[in-house]
């Protein structure tokens, strides 16, 4: 009898250890798919074409390490052409059966498209996206980044700080979605450095020449510039102040969405010294970086890898956390339910381990994510400060 | 029904719609792209009226009508008559205005947008038969009076202004009269339109209005024809529904594949694939079958 209490005692104790295990339901694909609504023709298929990168190569590297729950998942890129015709309609087709989605990218895209994966209760990450728009489709999407009124004065504040002759500054906004009000933001972070705000210059969306512009920023005699508008433009506003005199460089601050290639090819020598700020280090010295990194440089012809190329590789590591932790099996006759564990799951994951740091989830924002200020030498980024919003 | 089919034959309606918006006032040589301004406007008016001021959404649209009518027949009093290139101006003139003031206008959204538009009718389905109800039945009346003004005085009229403007002025018609109503019906159009587009979308972003549509608009009637309303009907569907249906690997190269047919299109059949001799052709096939007696008839008719 007592044999008998000992043999029941070890099994049971087994089955409790293996608890998590057999409570894991089979999973019911044999391949994880995931698209992506993404811009891979049309006016900013550049970018598109490297966030698409950085999902297809999580897939390589998460179907090298054994997959999702041990099947392999695949990326497939839809083409939305910076549509919302074209995003609505797509967006209606992965809704139909889809468990989860990457995108849409940019934001008319999102905003026509994103009401539709609300609607139908299906997660689709809107990775590249601020908080503004994104907070709009909880909590069917999560934001990659807090509110900007908390994370830009920080940073912006960090920037001024560096420099005593810095006693007012200028920006230079385009009104496109949040730059206005990412610019707006960077008012209270200068004022809290005791710097003097002037009176902003609008940067048309379709300027061609930036002469005109920069003799109004100048005739105000600034100590210092902030940019928000996009990285081509910006690039040639600096080209344009180095022509008219400017000789202090890191006292120019490019804001984190013109930080893009653009900036580096057409900006050339004459940016640098100029300061950028953004969420991404990629001076990081980390075997996943390094490796992410060399593959993007081997694929890209020497360049770095650029600041939102790794928000679908998180985004897809996250979903495959999410589908692994809350034993999601890809049952079509599950859908409703287990879009909802992917949506749970994502909007307050803790310690998630992304590729440059870890960070969690309140709520589809995320709370500690750092900010990074660089230099810019020679094409590439000098580590200045890391800022940690409070 | 469902969605895809939704998106597709609503959006479908609204180009068709807008198409006919241009195609009007191209009856006597305007390029009037005023419309996707007026698009905008009567969008973001009747978004303001929904959303801060609760009105209800059968009130906000007959506002984008009006508004649309309002801007356009104001417009119309100055460049009613105006060669072409002057419309063209107008129009383009008129976008970047009413892009700068969207995006300097907080109470719309500024350049972030309108989020958030509620459903028409309740719930989500009844929002989406209620949207497409409304865009068919103005595909059909809109058509429908098309049509008779093709077929009218005035429709001539204007075929003899789009050949020869000071020719037509000498047989005693107004031309400025005829612009003013055409350019002012168009704008009527694009105004309800533009509201119609926003609660598609359920909400309005700047970006919805971009010479990008004009690109469109201009496809749909070159391609399908520009000299009868029967060009548009026929291309809205097929160069908005057949791209969807390209693989993967194909639908990176639309845009390639729009502008070889465009060429194409300019090089082989300057008037665009349906002409009105075309659709002439195709009345008078039927009205020979119609009017042919079946063979018990002629039998008897003999006997």
């Amino acid at each position: 009898m007592k044999a008998r209490l000992i043999v029941a005692g070890v099994l049971a104790s087994m089955l409790f250890a293996a608890g998590p295990g057999l409570a894991q339901q089979p999973v019911a694909v044999n391949e994880w798919q995931v698209p992506f609504l993404n811009c891979l023709t049309g006016p900013i298929a550049s970018i598109g074409a490297y966030l698409q990168w950085g999902a297809e190569r999580a897939a390589a590297d998460i179907n090298q390490a054994g997959g999702i729950a041990g099947k392999p998942v695949k990326v497939t890129g839809i083409d939305t052409a910076n549509d919302p015709q074209k995003g609505t309609v797509e967006m209606a087709r992965i809704v139909k059966d889809g468990l989860v989605a990457l995108g849409p990218v940019p934001e008319p895209v999102i905003m026509a498209a994103m009401p539709i994966a609300v609607e139908n209760e299906m997660v689709s990450m809107t990775a590249t996206t601020s908080y503004e728009y994104a907070n709009k489709f909880f909590p069917w999407t999560v934001s990659w980044f807090p509110p900007i009124s908390k994370r830009l004065p920080p940073v912006v504040e960090a920037w001024a700080k560096q420099f005593s002759d810095m006693k007012q500054v200028v920006q230079f906004i385009e009104p496109y979605g949040a730059w206005p009000g990412m610019a707006e933001a960077h008012v209270p972070g200068l004022k809290a450095a005791g710097v003097k705000v002037l009176s902003p210059i609008e940067v048309p969306s379709d300027a061609v020449t930036f002469g005109p512009l920069v003799v109004k920023a100048l005739d105000q005699k600034p100590d210092g510039i902030i940019f928000a508008c996009n990285a081509e433009k910006i690039a040639k506003i600096v080209k344009e102040l180095k022509g008219r005199g400017w000789q202090k460089m890191n006292h120019l601050l490019v804001f984190n969405s013109g930080d893009d290639a653009a900036l580096y090819t057409i900006g050339g020598e004459d940016i640098n010294g100029v300061q950028v700020y953004n969420f991404i280090n990629p001076g990081l010295d980390t075997p996943r970086w390094n490796a992410f990194k060399n593959a993007y440089m081997k694929d890209h012809n020497g360049m770095v890898p650029p600041s939102l190329s790794t928000h679908y590789y998180d985004a897809l590591f996250m979903i495959k956390e999410a589908i692994e932790k809350t034993g999601v099996t890809g049952d079509p006759k599950k859908l409703k339910e287990e879009r909802k564990k992917i949506a749970d799951y994502c909007a307050n994951v803790k310690d998630f381990q992304g590729l440059m740091f870890k960070w969690d989830m309140k709520d589809g924002v995320p709370t500690n994510k750092p900010l990074y200020i660089f230099e810019i030498e020679s094409g590439k980024k000098k580590f200045v400060r890391e800022v940690r919003p409070q | 029904m469902p969605l895809p089919l939704y998106y597709f034959l609503t959006i479908t309606a609204v180009n068709l719609l807008m198409s006919w918006a241009l195609y009007l006032p191209y009856r006597m040589g305007h390029l009037h792209f005023i419309v996707v301004a007026n698009m905008a406007i009567s969008g973001y008016t009747a978004a303001f009226m929904v959303l801060s001021l609760q009105l209800p959404f059968w009130l906000a649209l007959l506002a984008g009508f009006l508004l649309g009518a309002l801007v356009g027949y104001i417009v119309a009093l100055f460049i009613g008559d105006a060669p072409t290139f002057a419309v063209v101006i107008v129009g383009f003139t008129f976008i970047y205005i009413t892009r700068t003031v969207i995006e300097n206008t907080s109470a719309v959204g500024g350049t972030m947008g309108l989020f958030g538009l509620p459903n028409v009718g309740g719930s989500p389905a009844a929002h989406r038969w209620t949207i497409l109800a409304i865009l068919y039945g103005l595909v059909f009346l809109v058509g429908f009076l098309i049509h008779r003004f093709d077929r009218s005085q005035l429709g001539r009229a204007a075929s003899a202004v789009f050949i020869d403007k000071d020719l037509t002025a000498s047989l005693g018609i107004d031309i400025k009269k005829m612009g003013i109503l055409l350019q002012t019906f168009s704008c009527t159009l694009a105004g309800g339109c533009g509201v119609l587009y926003g609660f598609i979308y359920k909400s309005f972003h700047l970006d919805y209005f971009t010479f990008h549509v004009i690109g469109i608009l201009m496809t749909v009637i070159f391609v399908g024809g520009y000299t009868t309303l029967w060009g548009t009907v026929l291309a809205a569907p097929v160069l908005y529904g057949v791209p969807l249906l390209f693989p993967p690997e194909i639908a990176s190269w639309r845009i390639v594949i729009y502008g070889a047919l465009l060429i194409l299109v300019l090089v082989l059949k300057p008037e665009g694939f349906i002409t009105t001799r075309f659709v002439h052709t195709i009345g008078s096939y039927w009205s020979r079958k119609r009017r042919q007696p079946t063979l018990p008839n002629r039998r008897k008719e003999n006997l």
